[in-house]
């Protein structure tokens, strides 16, 4: 099937050799891919074949030791447990941020310009501030415990701080727009001759959604869902001041190793390389998925 | 299209000539910066101004959160600084391994300020190589309007009745002390047993918990989320300055641990001179009582004490009596393997 498309591919604009002044233009880009993306996570996977001294600095003896300590039913639960709520936050934030950001690409002109603004709006501040800001919300002296209580609604403050609550409501708030934006690109380019088309094709609302809109939209959909999904799952902030430190992730884990007791940057290092596997193996399932669906 | 390329590299070549001699310039001036390596909410921004304004001397300050951070900068050569901030075990351990410069006391006569309790400890005996900061210990904070029963102690804290009501500051070691302090065995003693031990403590304790904060456990009692919680002496000192008929301070009757923290100078320091004023100007009374202001934990120097409120004095949370100090453990450092051992069990204990 991919056959029929490849020389399609080949006769496009795209594969034109980018010559000097491309590579030039490309340049800062590359600088700064090398500096900060390649040359650490080559420093971190090198790391994780080493062992640390009391002063958790390396020691250059090769071992395997860090990644068969991963294999501890302990590490390998909180790893299970990390996948889950990040899982759970990504699914979440589609659920919500779909809707959101259909309406955002369907709204005219002038409200589309400033519904996108109110998206980002939450940028313009400290990602500290915004998370403390909740506090002040979900405490037992809170704003909402206040509200329920004085419409009636419940008797006794309710506990909502510090618990799994708190945590998955911190995370869906603090990357519902990297869902929300990828999907509203989609939905924007979506052309809304082709909705009328399934329309006058005997399609009603449902069918012409789910045949039509889902499909064309669905790499918008993808894309918002691994934005999430991949920093939500290294995330570590959000557990320990939502969560009270009550609810590891393996973010948590991590930097326990690099700045805390566990005094371990090698083990760290291993967690982190282990991570990198898994978004690069599911990265490549999703690739190898929308391939076969071409 | 040559002339486009031309221009580029000009352009480019411009920009890295101006960051050179920047960079320069940085390091020219570095003579005249002190480059201060210390906790988090510890140095008041006051006290750094008026030292710049004494001496002309500019002081770039980076902080870290716990010992471990800053052990694994200094060990491993990264930054160069002229002071850090370290707790008593850690500067032992520095100590130990030849990672501090030794002070020239000659140029610290301000070190007499400091009461003879607070000066040459174990972790120093001659004060050769720090210079006392503030000292602390750890307590319990309970909100009295909330909590009608007596609390003495660790063990009559962690009851059911207050399941969900407790907070804790983040710290593994602290936790293994007090189940240690418990079951009246040595909070030194970091051996498998010893763990084996303190784990079956804390694992009827850990339910009970319902958040564990270093940086700011009163937040959580001022919002109502909390109304008991084993805490740092100057949190707790906020707590009682905020509301004293709120909030009562207990020392643990099983026992508790004092902290000294310190300045000291790390080896390969470039600005050692200016270290060294800094010690002596931050043991000035008056500076001492800039400090003590801003973080009410103990102040190790008695001319800062006879100039600060006697309100503030009287907080039992800053001021333990000199009978109740006598008691207080302090911390010997642990090796690698022993604390990767207290990091295992708490993030067991976490994630149950």
């Amino acid at each position: 099937m991919s056959d029929t498309r490849r020389p399609r591919f080949d006769e496009g604009r795209a594969l034109r050799s980018p010559g000097l002044r491309g590579w030039l233009l490309l340049s800062p880009l590359i600088v700064w891919l090398v500096l900060f993306v390649v040359f650490p996570t080559f420093l971190t996977v090198c790391a994780s074949f080493f062992r640390t001294d009391a002063y958790n600095s390396l020691v250059f003896e090769f071992t395997l030791s860090n990644y068969t300590r991963i294999l501890d039913p302990l590490y390998l639960g909180i790893i299970g447990r990390s996948l889950w709520l990040a899982l759970l936050t990504a699914t979440l934030c589609l659920l919500v941020g779909y809707p959101v950001a259909y309406f955002i690409g369907r709204v005219s002109g002038e409200w589309k310009n400033i519904l996108l603004i109110a998206v980002m709006l939450p940028f313009w501040t400290s990602f500290l501030i915004r998370t403390y800001a909740w506090f002040q919300i979900l405490a037992t002296k809170g704003f909402l415990n206040a509200a329920l209580l004085s419409l009636g609604w419940i008797s006794e403050p309710l506990d909502l701080q510090y618990t799994s609550f708190s945590v998955v409501l911190g995370l869906v708030y603090n990357y519902l727009p990297f869902a929300i934006l990828p999907i509203y690109g989609s939905v924007e380019k979506l052309e809304s001759e082709l909705v009328e088309a399934a329309y006058d094709l005997g399609a009603d609302p449902r069918r012409a959604f789910t045949r039509v809109v889902l499909p064309l939209t669905a790499p918008g959909m993808v894309a918002g869902f691994l934005l999430v999904f991949v920093p939500a799952l290294g995330m570590f902030a959000i557990t320990t001041l939502m969560g009270g430190g009550k609810i590891l992730m393996i973010g948590n884990v991590i930097q326990n190793q690099f700045l805390g007791m566990g005094r371990n940057m090698a083990f760290g290092s291993a967690l982190g390389t282990m991570l990198l596997a898994i978004f690069l193996v599911s990265m490549w399932l999703i690739a190898l998925v929308r391939r076969e669906e071409r | 299209m040559k002339k486009h390329i031309f221009l580029l590299i000009a352009t480019l070549s411009g920009l890295v000539n101006s960051a050179v001699e920047i960079w320069a310039q940085d390091n020219q001036s570095q003579n005249q910066t002190l480059n201060i390596y210390c906790w988090t909410e510890y140095i008041p921004q006051s006290v750094i101004d008026a030292f710049t304004e004494r001496t002309g001397i500019r002081v770039a300050v980076a902080n870290y959160a716990s010992n471990e951070e800053m052990l694994a900068k200094i060990g491993a050569g990264a930054g160069s600084y002229d002071l850090i901030q370290p707790s008593d075990y850690t500067l032992a351990m520095l100590k130990a391994d030849g990672r501090v410069e030794k002070l020239d006391l000659s140029k610290i006569p301000n070190l007499a300020n400091i009461a003879p309790e607070f000066r040459g400890l174990d972790f120093d005996p001659n004060n050769e190589y720090s210079v006392p900061w503030m000292a602390g210990l750890v307590g319990i904070v309970v909100n009295v309007k909330e909590v009608k029963r007596p609390v003495t102690g660790y063990t009559d804290l962690f009851k059911p009745d207050l399941k969900g009501r407790i907070i804790c500051v983040d710290d593994p070691r602290e936790l293994v002390t007090w189940a240690l302090y418990t079951l009246g065995k040595d909070i030194n003693d970091i051996s498998p047993d010893a763990l084996d031990a303190a784990s079956g403590v804390l694992k009827t304790w850990m339910p009970l918990i319902r958040a564990f904060d270093s940086d700011s456990p009163k937040q959580a009692f001022l919002n109502g989320d909390v109304t008991a919680g084993v805490v740092w002496s100057g949190e707790a000192a906020l707590l009682l300055r905020e509301d004293p008929d709120t909030f009562k301070w207990i020392l643990p009757s099983e026992g508790t641990h004092l902290f000294l923290d310190n300045l000291a100078i790390p080896k390969g320091a470039k600005n050692i001179e200016a270290a060294h004023r800094f010690m002596n100007f931050v043991l000035e009374p008056q500076v001492g009582k800039m400090i003590s202001e801003e973080f009410p934990y103990t102040n190790p120097n008695l001319g800062a004490r006879k100039l600060l409120d006697p309100a503030d004095l009287a907080n039992p949370a800053s001021y333990p009596s000199a009978e109740e100090i006598k008691k207080l453990g302090m911390f010997k450092p642990i090796d690698g393997a022993r604390a990767a051992a207290i990091d295992r069990l708490i993030t067991d204990l976490r994630s149950r």
